[in-house]
């Protein structure tokens, strides 16, 4: 069997890569399973999806935890451990990475037991034109599986995008077709599990008595003031805004406007914005009056950096 | 304490009264409206210090129920049938919220067809709510029931909403001698409400009903829910004998009537329950062992009880008055499984429904049902479900469809109607 | 949390689920700022059914989740127990709070509107904010009745909406409550004035705030505030108020920007510029425009 996990963040197209690679598979004569993982999550947040592939019906059912293949479309999800990119990867499992740095970059860095590859998405990108990130990785996944031909993930394609206009899926194809290409010499690099593979003794649950407990713990309540901000949403940002303080006039807009409430001003009236919480919607950026906030792509800056005085 | 001629929906007002609620979400529905109008004159003459408002669901009026109860106040809410339904969704809501309130139905068949008269298919839809629940045979046991299920609804080691339930017509619009009692001795049966940590309050923050993601945290949630319930059942019997000690009358979660030596037993819900009685009565004086079981507490399910009272009987008949379309009688359902598996085997176990959308049940049909139960037992087969449905009501079907659709004999596809 | 610093008590705390440049967080963020914790805000069904997830809540005051049809019932619940606690002297009041209800317009527009009706023949004292981003956002943007003519959303994806956006705030206003308003959290001035006029006032008070969604709408988080000022420029969201019996524009947009420069950002629109534009449906949008305006300001 094929156990595929595809990670990547919500607007990147990873369910509808999932299923392009799911039909894709289907279409090859395999027994298919391909699902998305959602959650709360939204636009920017980190998300999953998988699928599994096996020549007789699959019986296995939700969360992949011994895959195969991991696909990562952002590269940035590796800084964030609630992704949980890594699970499950062991010395058998090929890690596809969408990133301009090498493989050998990423060896170092992960040191991980498996072997890892990676796709230049951004280089296809400039070539074939703008296509979600999840899409280009599936072109080179279904390469490294060996069993889908050009034809199938095409076609697969092609369903997959019904709906759009026909330049958005010709692009699509292009695109899909080059990733595919670029991976030739690595066709067949995912193995194959047996089905039936996994260990024959499991561990045996360790199962607990629950016990009647009392109010409030046992309600579905909250008696703790403004413990969302315990979940730092900057997870998200893929591009941060950056405040000029030699430009800016003090006029707290950004202050107001910002949804999260993830801006303050300081002691001075100046706006600080708090990256742990904010989620780069950027509106601060486009309505200063001033002009006065910049943008900076996250992957050029430093992973999140605690405010001062957090412990 | 006084005794006085009461139907089951003001001795139902009666016991919110002595409970002193604090909180009337109300709206009107047959038969249960008689309810929340004597309260509301109560409170409107100044008797009952307390507040009624009248929504305009009772999906609203169980909403504002349950707000008000996780808030901190003891409220009392009535309501019926397609109210009941109307309602189911906040029914699961307030059990997960805990809020512990008393809600009183007054059962009546449900739509479609539409009809006024009882049976239990409403109560029982909301049986996997989440609420407890008591049902009463007596206009007494309403008054009674009402004020163990403030007990039991706001001790801290339950803390969920209970439903009280009182047949509509035979025990809603009926009469009989209620003893009231004295409402200073109830306040000291009941004491204050007490929200458990469960409120809002200005400068205390309080987050209630958050969604969960993941299924382990909504199993701890929904799985305290039933604990609690479970836990209830050891709370009942403390509260019932602390009531029996102040007011001198028992309530045991299952009532066993005339069962010391019978070898047969009816089980039965609600007020139809006397009838069997008096059925019971001729057959003992007739030299027959026959006795009654009839469940107050239907929620929690007093499976270990009912084990104890008819696990070594020869046979069990059970009067269902519902229908689960495609599965027949609820209750025995419930019944087989709290008797599945004993050692000695256990009884064997006939199916009734009757009394569906307020249908009689006739004395003979009772002395009829023992009968089959016995010859059940003779043979060690029990037969199938039996509706209790005689030629006589499906003549009657017959003349009404005639009228409804033209006479049936002779008339072929087509033919003209006179 | 020490970590949320001492202002948390007057806005609501970071770290919600919620899609980056939600026009509708922005909007309750602006509220919470003028009312703060002494609030017991009461949920519908809807996207900000996910602001709570336990055990994470923004708020540092108090929050009830009910259902998708009544949260105003559940507000009535709320203050009614308050009141009868405050009147037998069982709490101070200091410890009371103002009842606020929340949701968007899938339950303000539809399930819920028979209970606020309600509430509102009632005279509930309490105050109701709907996140208005014209459709169910939460389940994926299909249409709701608050959803406008011709826009794609989830079930109406070949030719747009073919109804019309709903008129809450005449059904709102024709129940002669203590306030009715529409805003939008792109006029942070006007909002915010609105909300301190509304929580100095007693009875029912409403709220009917536009909320740009990016995810639903089609467009670039960062525009949500562009979109939200296009939308009261081009008139087509006119801000105005109801109160005293009357309802007055609190910002009439005399020059008024063509209706296309605010339908022509959001991807809901696309089929009306794209293959090539559709002058006749541009042109109905521009003239029911029109016809509103006319309307009001003869």
């Amino acid at each position: 069997m094929y156990r595929i996990r595809l990670h990547g963040r919500g607007g990147q197209g990873i369910k509808t890569a999932s299923r392009i690679l799911g039909t894709a598979l289907f279409r090859s004569g395999f027994e298919v399973q391909d699902a998305p993982r959602y959650g709360a999550e939204r636009r920017g947040a980190p998300i999953f999806a998988y699928v599994r592939a096996d020549d007789k019906v699959i019986c296995e059912r939700g969360l992949i935890h011994q895959p195969n293949l991991v696909v990562v479309a952002d590269e940035t999800l590796f800084d964030l451990p609630a992704a949980n990119v890594l699970e499950g990867l062991d010395g058998r499992a090929v890690l596809l990475i969408n990133s301009e740095r090498s493989a050998q970059d990423w060896c170092r860095q992960l040191q991980l037991p498996g072997q890892v590859t990676v796709l230049d998405g951004a280089a296809v990108v400039r070539e074939a034109g703008r296509v979600p990130a999840g899409a280009l990785c599936v072109g080179a996944a279904a390469r490294l599986l060996g069993v889908v031909s050009r034809r199938a993930l095409l076609q697969a394609v092609a369903e997959e995008l019904a709906g759009h206009d026909a330049a958005a899926i010709q692009t699509s194809q292009q695109a899909v077709s080059q990733a595919y290409e670029l991976f030739a010499g690595e066709a067949g690099l995912v193995q194959r599990l047996q089905s039936g593979a996994k260990k024959s003794v499991t561990t045996p649950p360790k199962w607990v008595e629950l016990d009647c407990e009392a109010l409030p713990r046992a309600a579905p309540t909250i008696t703790m003031a403004a413990t969302s901000a315990l979940v730092k949403t900057g997870l998200w940002r893929t591009r941060r805004p950056r405040i000029d303080r030699a430009l800016c006039s003090r006029c707290g807009l950004c202050r107001t406007l910002c949804p999260e409430g993830g801006i303050d001003l300081d002691g001075e009236g100046y706006p600080v914005i708090d990256y742990r919480y904010c989620k780069g919607c950027l509106l601060c950026a486009a309505q200063c009056p001033r002009r006065a906030i910049a943008v900076a792509d996250e992957r050029t800056v430093s992973p999140p950096q605690p405010k001062e005085g957090e412990p | 304490m006084t005794r006085i001629l009461l139907t089951g929906n003001a001795a139902a007002a009666w016991g919110a009264r002595l409970a002193a609620v604090d909180y009337v979400p109300a709206f009107p529905i047959t038969p249960q409206t008689e309810i929340i109008e004597t309260l509301a004159e109560w409170i409107d003459g100044g008797v009952l210090d307390s507040r009624l408002v009248t929504l305009e669901s009772e999906h609203s009026m169980l909403t504002a129920a349950g707000a008000a109860a996780v808030t901190g106040v003891r409220v009392f809410s009535a309501t019926s049938s397609q109210g009941l339904l109307y309602g189911m969704e906040m029914l699961y809501n307030l059990a997960g919220w805990r809020a512990p309130l008393v809600l009183v139905n007054v059962s009546r068949g449900l739509s479609a067809p539409i009809t006024l008269e009882p049976d239990h298919n409403d109560v029982l839809a909301a049986r996997d709510s989440g609420f407890l629940q008591l049902h009463c045979a007596t206009c007494q046991e309403v008054l009674d029931n009402v004020l163990l299920a403030y007990r039991l609804a706001e001790d801290a080691r339950v803390r969920l909403p209970v439903l009280v339930n009182l047949d509509g017509f035979y025990l809603s619009f009926t009469r009989e001698p209620v003893a009231i009692p004295e409402p200073a001795a109830v306040a000291d049966f009941l004491p204050p409400f007490s929200d458990c940590g469960l409120h809002f309050r200005g400068g205390q923050p309080s987050s209630q009903a958050v969604a969960v993601l993941g299924g382990g945290l909504y199993s701890y949630f929904r799985y305290q829910v039933h604990l609690a319930a479970e836990q209830a059942a050891a709370v009942y019997a403390e509260v019932a004998a602390d009531f029996e000690r102040r007011f001198g009358r028992s309530y045991p979660a299952v009532e066993a009537y005339r069962c010391k030596d019978a070898e047969l037993v009816l089980v039965m819900i609600g007020s139809f329950a006397t009838k069997a009685k008096a059925a019971i009565d001729g057959l003992c004086a007739a030299g027959q062992r026959v006795g009654l079981v009839r469940p107050r507490l239907l929620r929690p399910f007093p499976a270990a009880e009912l084990r104890r009272l008819l696990g070594h009987r020869k046979g069990v008949a059970v009067i269902d008055q519902n229908l689960s379309p495609g599965r027949g009688g609820i209750l025995h359902t419930e019944l087989t499984a709290a008797l599945y598996g004993l050692p000695q085997g256990g009884p064997l176990l006939v199916s009734f429904v009757g009394g569906l959308g307020g249908r009689d049940i006739a004395e003979e049909e009772f002395v009829q049902m023992v009968e089959v139960l016995r010859q059940a037992v003779q043979e060690g087969i029990a037969p199938p479900p039996r509706l209790l449905f005689t030629e006589e009501e499906l003549q009657q079907v017959r003349r009404l469809q005639d009228i409804a659709h033209g006479r049936s004999e002779g008339k072929g596809e087509g033919e003209e109607t006179s | 949390m020490s970590e949320s610093g001492p202002s948390s008590h007057s806005h609501l705390a970071p770290g919600t689920p919620l899609c980056a440049g939600c026009g509708g967080l922005q909007a309750l963020q602006q509220l919470y700022r003028v009312l703060g914790d002494k609030t017991v805000v009461v949920n519908a069904a809807g996207c900000m059914t996910l602001l709570s997830i336990y055990p994470f809540t923004p708020f540092a005051g108090s929050w009830l989740y009910t259902a998708m049809a009544c949260a105003a019932a559940g507000a009535q619940g709320v203050r009614d127990a308050l009141d009868i606690q405050l009147a037998k002297g069982r709490i101070s009041s200091a410890e009371d709070l103002a009842t606020v209800v929340l949701t968007g317009d899938g339950s303000a527009y539809g399930m819920g509107l028979s209970a606020t009706s309600a509430a509102l023949d009632r005279g509930l004292d309490f105050l109701y904010l709907c996140y208005d981003n014209e459709g169910y956002g939460n389940t994926g943007h299909q249409y709701s009745s608050a959803t406008p003519r011709a826009a794609h959303t989830a079930t109406s994806r070949v030719s747009g909406y073919a109804g019309s956006k709903k008129d809450l705030f005449a059904i709102w206003a024709a129940h002669r409550p203590s306030y009715v308003a529409t805003a939008i959290a792109a006029e942070p001035q006007d909002l915010a004035r609105k909300v301190k006029k509304a929580a100095a006032l007693r009875g029912p008070r409403l709220l009917l705030v536009l909320a740009p969604c990016p995810t639903g709408w089609g467009f670039d988080p960062a525009l949500t505030v562009k979109v939200g000022q296009l939308a009261v420029e081009t008139g087509i969201w006119p801000l105005k108020e109801y109160v005293d019996g009357r309802a007055v524009h609190t910002k009439i947009p005399r020059q008024r920007t063509p209706l296309a420069e605010y339908l022509r950002l959001q991807g809901r629109f696309a089929h009306l510029f794209s293959p090539q534009p559709d002058e006749q449906r541009l042109a109905e949008l521009q003239q029911a425009v029109e016809d509103y305006w006319q309307q009001v300001t003869e």
